[in-house]
């Protein structure tokens, strides 16, 4: 599956080294705020990538979480790990933008980038072309019945799938992180997964 | 076990999320039953599916995300918590130091800055635990108080946090390390007046790398034509400077202002060389305010070079 482990810490309620980090960057060391970006910056934007579908979301939510960190920093009391504190704020703001927008089916496929425009269809992609062509159109019915299922979960379900399936975190991580059980998280995975399912059923 | 309760563990079986008392039970009924196995193969094609859809991230947005968020993070939005270390605890210290040495007679060396700047004193974070809340400065006249948010709580008590902004006047030199180091953070400033003051205070003074940088930068990103044309005329004594001439040779392109590309020109015609001509004859293709033209007309003929490309 593809899970992408936030960071070095992914789950891990303890990390010396980011608790460090985090440690200097409360005391006011910018170069250790700006560390801490970068280990979890990628993981943060691919998440919002993913479930927003959509360059321009992705960037306001990056810059929204970590502005938020940026200001709150102070608040961090290590009651969890900084991880799963990011992805409340991460999360919380996805969950509101999938809520409040509809997200916008018809993405421009081309976006700006201070390296010039880049093609998302092309450069985004892991999944490599099928020359096959015959492949390649059932390929592309699949993934347009795809999106069109997971259009059907709700924000919840949605993210809580995202979290599991493409970033790699543990249920009970993904609970902790929306303020709910580790039952109550494999609840909604169940329902996100069973939903989908039904929806794809004559795919796979 | 039978169908059901397997079907309703399959999901999770995928993704090692069954206790392992579940998962053996369910291994068991999956070795007995065919239908159930058959789900699982189709469990595991669709997570294949589901990963062709993943998206990477492009090394230039996220590039362009951490410029963006650094940006922000220095043109000072404000943040929680104690008085600012790191680069921001340098400016602190520099406001400290030259405070400190405020008081003293010094002997007057090149020309005198006075600078009134704000800067973020502190920060009352909310309520501390135990539920006391205190104030860390006493209000005063000099100090000036930003709500950024009111939060009721249920037990009937608020929780405010707000920004606090100190003016304080400092007096110094301009061979004063605090007063360039403030000088160089207001070329900054999101304030365009205290930007072209500030460039209009260094530009006097450019001798040291970070003075010439901070020139530069103004001429190539200033929004305010005003602190361009005012940097491009400090960047004078340095006309001579590859970087410099390469700096002048793009605003000459890109700049919007008429004014800002008059003066550049007569900058970089000012020091010959080659690679001059080549930019005028570029210009020249391009240009559409008269005067701009005419200048740059002017002084291709005065170097003998032709006023188009060929």
């Amino acid at each position: 599956m593809a899970q992408e482990a936030a960071g070095t810490a992914a789950g891990a309620r303890v990390s010396p080294q980011v608790d460090t980090l985090v440690r200097e960057a409360q005391r006011g060391d910018q170069g250790a705020f700006e560390e801490l970006v970068r280990t979890y910056d990628r993981s943060v934007l691919r998440l919002a990538l993913n479930l927003l579908r959509s360059p321009e979301d992705a960037r306001d939510v990056y810059q929204e979480a970590f502005l938020r960190v940026y200001r709150n920093l102070q608040t961090f009391r290590f009651d969890c790990s900084f991880q799963t504190w990011l992805y409340r704020i991460v999360t919380n703001i996805c969950l509101d933008l999938l809520r409040k927008r509809k997200v916008r089916k018809e993405e421009p496929s081309v976006i700006e980038t201070s390296e010039g425009p880049v093609d998302r269809m092309e450069s985004f992609e892991e999944g490599s072309a099928h020359s096959d062509p015959e492949r390649t159109l059932w390929n592309r019915q699949l993934q347009e019945k795809i999106e069109r299922s997971l259009e059907e979960l709700t924000p919840r379900e949605r993210l809580v799938f995202e979290l599991r399936h493409y970033q790699g975190l543990r249920l009970r991580n993904i609970g902790d992180i929306l303020g709910t059980s580790e039952e109550a998280a494999k609840n909604c995975l169940f329902r996100a997964t069973r939903k989908m399912r039904a929806e794809l059923g004559d795919f796979v | 076990m039978n169908c059901d309760a397997a079907a309703s563990l399959i999901p999770l079986y995928g993704y090692g999320e069954l206790a392992a008392e579940e998962e053996e039970r369910l291994e068991q009924h999956l070795d007995e039953c065919a239908g159930c196995a058959r789900e699982v193969r189709r469990q595991r094609s669709l997570a294949a599916a589901f990963d062709e859809r993943s998206l990477q991230v492009p090394a230039a947005l996220l590039e362009d995300c951490r410029a963006d968020l650094m940006a922000a993070v220095r043109r000072g939005e404000p943040r929680a918590g104690r008085p600012p270390r790191g680069s921001w605890a340098r400016f602190w210290e520099a406001v400290s130091e030259s405070l400190a040495g405020a008081g003293r007679v010094r002997q007057p060396v090149g020309a005198v800055a006075l600078i009134a700047i704000g800067f973020f004193a502190s920060r009352f974070a909310g309520v501390v635990p135990g539920g006391i809340s205190a104030l860390s400065v006493a209000p005063s006249d000099s100090v000036f108080s930003t709500v950024r948010s009111v939060e009721p709580d249920n037990t009937g008590r608020v929780r405010i946090a707000f920004d606090e902004t100190r003016r304080r006047v400092l007096l110094g030199n301009l061979d004063d390390q605090a007063i360039q180091r403030l000088l160089l953070a207001a070329t900054r400033n999101d304030n365009a007046s205290v930007r072209v003051e500030s460039v209009d205070v260094l530009k006097n003074h450019p001798a040291s790398n970070e003075v010439r940088d901070a020139l530069l930068n103004a001429v190539s990103h200033d929004p305010n034509a005003g602190v361009r044309l005012k940097a491009v005329e400090g960047l004078k004594s340095l006309a001579g400077d590859p970087d410099v001439r390469r700096t002048l040779a793009q605003a000459l392109l890109n700049d919007d202002n008429a004014a800002v590309r008059t003066q550049v020109v007569d900058l970089l015609v000012s020091h010959r060389d080659d690679a001059v001509v080549g930019v005028l004859q570029g210009l020249m293709q391009r240009e559409d305010n008269s005067n701009v033209r005419l200048k740059c007309e002017r002084a291709l003929k005065e170097m003998n070079a032709s006023i188009g490309t060929f």
